[in-house]
């Protein structure tokens, strides 16, 4: 009982965090939503653990719920490492296309 | 006929004043894109005769290119000509190339180090790496050239703006070539001599350009 009240106390300072940022305009609305999700889903995690556990082990795991969510963190970690690979090399193209245009103005 | 040769060059002082004057004592225009060198690259360059165009910052061999052919379209090239910094070209090999454009036998022309027994390629090179090269380009771009890795080419000013390249780094010659055969454009390979002063890519650079190729494919 204990652990799921620390484990609330930490989601709920992130949830507070994350409107204050959202007040002082600091993150995206998509940022702002897409975090939200998350805590709120990390939320659900910790308070019904026990209810979620039964929902897994009727989907055929073997492993508690929150084991489930950790591999399912991993390969959304995966995913995202991914995209920022895929935005990194749009960005490498522009920074090329920034760099020849200013050599370009600099001979002239 | 305007012919320009676009030579890329990073960190060559030891050869590039010898290229260029070759290069210019062969009547072409010369253009050197100096990737932000850390030697005297430029100012060497600049006192063969060359025109230099200057990175401002160290952008790869596929971005130095694209640079020099693009400004050698806006200043009249007819035939653009893409050649090496490090002196292991021959000069005498750039007719070679621009004869099939000059008398339009064709839209582009590849040296091929494979068309001879000239080069002296090592062993490793031309029994395990070439081949592999040879058929990834089969099976990513379709493209069938007896070298798979040629850096020294010529095309037609119009090729020059039909063709776009996105690799900055080594995987633009796949990726020139890859170009060149999904446009289905006339294509002649004609014989060169390369003197290798170092081995250049080995598998860790194929392996770099696969992914790099990878990653573009993606984006």
């Amino acid at each position: 009982m204990f652990q799921v009240i620390i484990a609330i106390v930490v989601i709920v300072f992130f949830l507070a965090k994350l409107f204050w940022q959202k007040n002082k305009k600091a993150i995206s609305i998509g940022e702002f939503y897409f975090w939200l999700i998350f805590w709120l889903a990390s939320l659900v995690l910790v308070v019904f653990l026990k209810q979620l556990d039964a929902f897994v082990s009727s989907l055929g795991f073997s492993v508690p719920a929150i084991q489930v969510a950790a591999y399912l963190a991993i390969a959304v970690l995966f995913y995202l490492i991914f995209r920022v690979r895929l935005k990194l090399e749009k960005t490498q193209e522009d920074l090329t296309k920034l760099n020849e245009a200013l050599t370009k103005l600099v001979k002239k | 006929m305007q012919i320009t040769i676009i030579i890329p060059a990073y960190n060559e002082a030891r050869w590039i004043k010898k290229v260029v004057e070759e290069v210019r004592a062969a009547g072409f225009q010369t253009v050197v894109v100096d990737d932000c060198s850390k030697d005297e690259t430029a100012a060497l360059a600049e006192s063969a005769g060359a025109a230099v165009l200057r990175h401002v910052i160290n952008r790869g061999q596929g971005a130095a290119l694209r640079t020099g052919t693009n400004w050698a379209l806006e200043n009249g090239a007819e035939i653009v000509v893409h050649f090496d910094a490090d002196g292991q070209f021959r000069v005498s090999d750039i007719e070679r190339l621009v004869k099939p454009l000059a008398a339009h036998e064709a839209e582009v022309v590849f040296g091929s180090r494979f068309l001879d027994n000239t080069t002296k390629l090592p062993w490793s090179k031309k029994n395990l790496i070439m081949p592999l090269a040879r058929l990834a380009n089969k099976i990513l771009f379709d493209a069938e050239l007896t070298d798979p890795q040629s850096g020294f080419r010529a095309f037609t000013a119009d090729v020059g703006r039909e063709i776009k390249w996105r690799q900055d780094r080594m995987a633009h010659a796949s990726e020139i070539l890859g170009e060149i055969t999904r446009r289905r454009l006339r294509v002649v390979e004609v014989p060169i001599t390369v003197v290798y002063h170092e081995f250049g890519q080995g598998f860790s650079g194929g392996f770099k350009i696969l992914r790099d190729i990878f990653i573009k494919k993606l984006s």
